[in-house]
């Protein structure tokens, strides 16, 4: 799901580094309010977790290989707004020195990976987790649907953002100039493979690793909530 | 059927992330062209440049860019076949592929430059449908090759530091620097990880616990980050953090 440069066109890049710069600065002055001093070099392991959880592969069925994108958990462990800061570390991380993700898009991958995913997950964790202990299995199944729907919902975004260029940017004879397909394309494209695939990669996951930390060390999950 | 291939493309990912990284240092630290400059500049330079190629409307203007990108790559001492294929795998490959239907007319109506007739179905390929593809195409690579032409001949903690060049806070270029020293720790956590899985298990995983074993492995690299970042804030605090985070080096320059 990360953008390249070259997908999306200046109008639009511009765009979403304009909305996302007062949620940088929001999420920065919530998070050192919430957070603890102790916790500051938490942010750079968050970054570098969400980092590397792409480098574990998950087996899914048909003998293939998926990897989940993590957000909706790191937004778990470490609230949402902290989640938007250390994803969007990772987003620098990986677009300036690994040439994933596009440096123009960096305002565009942010809003949808660091912003919509980890907030719009959190938010269906809580509701449906909500008045529950710590170890409930409600909690397992609040986490996997708060991964699949904050997935969508990002593939959703990029898919929307990908078939609008054609609309913004184009020559007089109506040729495309960065991502040629509309949104009649564009969508059902990235929202196909995320509803049918990576989705559930991401429930399996995000579940799994609530469930484990429900039984070795429930304070993590604890943690954020009380910080709030 | 034995489905441990998981195990040994995790463990070839991390071990291919290790080898890229040795490679990016071995040609940050050539006597080249780019080398020479200093980490600011050239951060400026790409994002103009990476700028104009947003607002290019023009293909020869993108194409001359593209070369004139590869000169600075052969002036810094890269092998150009090397410099290709780290630039063209993967994304622009695969942006060549998405950009295929979008050579015929169903999507790109307009002057017929070819047909390909395949069976009772001809396929028109169009001339707004080859500048539509030719654009896109010509956009990411050159992109993709300016960003990595800046983190091949940049030392990587000068890049980030760099950053406080375009106002970047000082506590994001703080977190940044550290993010990616963990990087480092952290793919290695994954890559043993992964071996132990191997060694434990040899060839034979269901899916299941397969899937189990992973978000286990997961939650207890959460675990261990979680129990470092007590260490590493007493290693900050035992160094003079007192909550504002300070830098010795370039006070100089």
């Amino acid at each position: 799901m990360h953008i390249p440069d070259g997908y999306l066109g200046p109008a639009t890049c511009g765009f979403f580094y304009a909305v996302m710069l007062p949620i940088w600065a929001l999420a920065s002055k919530i998070v050192k309010k919430t957070l603890k001093a102790k916790q500051v070099p938490l942010l750079a392991i968050g970054s570098a977790f969400s980092f590397v959880i792409m480098m574990f592969n998950v087996p899914i069925p048909g003998g293939s290989t998926g990897h989940a994108v993590g957000g909706v958990l790191v937004a778990i462990l470490l609230g949402p707004w902290a989640a938007t800061i250390a994803i969007t570390v990772a987003l620098v991380v990986q677009a300036l020195l690994f040439g994933d993700g596009g440096i123009t898009a960096i305002g565009a991958n942010c809003f949808n990976m660091a912003f919509v995913l980890p907030f719009v997950g959190y938010y269906v964790y809580r509701l449906i987790s909500a008045g529950s202990t710590v170890g409930s299995s409600r909690r397992v199944v609040a986490a996997g649907i708060g991964a699949y729907l904050g997935i969508n919902m990002a593939a959703l975004c990029a898919g929307i953002e990908f078939g609008l260029q054609p609309l913004f940017h184009h020559t007089a004879i109506g040729q495309a100039l960065y991502c040629p397909y509309g949104l009649n394309v564009a969508v059902p494209a990235m929202l196909g493979g995320h509803l049918l695939v990576f989705g559930w990669v991401e429930v399996l996951v995000t579940a799994l690793v609530v469930k484990y930390l429900q039984k070795q060390s429930p304070e993590l999950l604890q943690s954020q909530e009380a910080a709030q | 059927m034995p489905n441990n291939n998981f195990i040994e493309r995790s463990i070839l990912e991390t071990l291919s992330f290790f080898r890229e990284s040795v490679f990016a240092d071995e040609y940050a630290a050539r006597d080249g062209f780019l080398q020479r400059r200093n980490a600011r500049q050239k951060t400026i330079a790409s994002l103009l440049l990476l700028t104009g190629v947003l607002f290019a409307r023009n293909l020869y203007l993108l194409s001359a860019i593209y070369i004139f990108v590869l000169g600075l790559a052969v002036l810094s001492r890269i092998n150009l076949w090397f410099f290709l294929k780290r630039t063209w795998i993967f994304i622009p490959l695969f942006s060549l592929f998405i950009a295929l239907p979008a050579l015929f007319s169903f999507f790109s109506p307009g002057e017929p430059v070819l047909i390909l007739p395949i069976g009772q179905i001809k396929l028109v390929m169009t001339k707004p449908g080859l500048m539509a593809a030719g654009f896109f195409v010509a956009r990411v690579v050159t992109s993709v090759s300016i960003t990595v032409l800046l983190a091949l001949t940049t030392r990587h903690n000068e890049l980030l530091k760099g950053l406080r060049v375009l106002r970047v806070p000082q506590m994001f270029v703080m977190i940044l620097g550290m993010c990616y020293r963990y990087i480092y720790l952290f793919a290695e956590v994954v890559e043993n990880t992964y071996l132990a899985i191997k060694s434990r298990v040899g060839g034979h995983v269901r899916q299941r616990a397969g899937r189990k074993i992973v978000a286990w492995s997961i939650a207890s690299l959460w675990q261990r980050s979680y129990a470092l970042n007590t260490q590493v804030y007493n290693a900050m605090l035992s160094r003079g953090y007192r909550g504002e985070p300070k830098v010795l080096e370039e006070e100089s320059k």
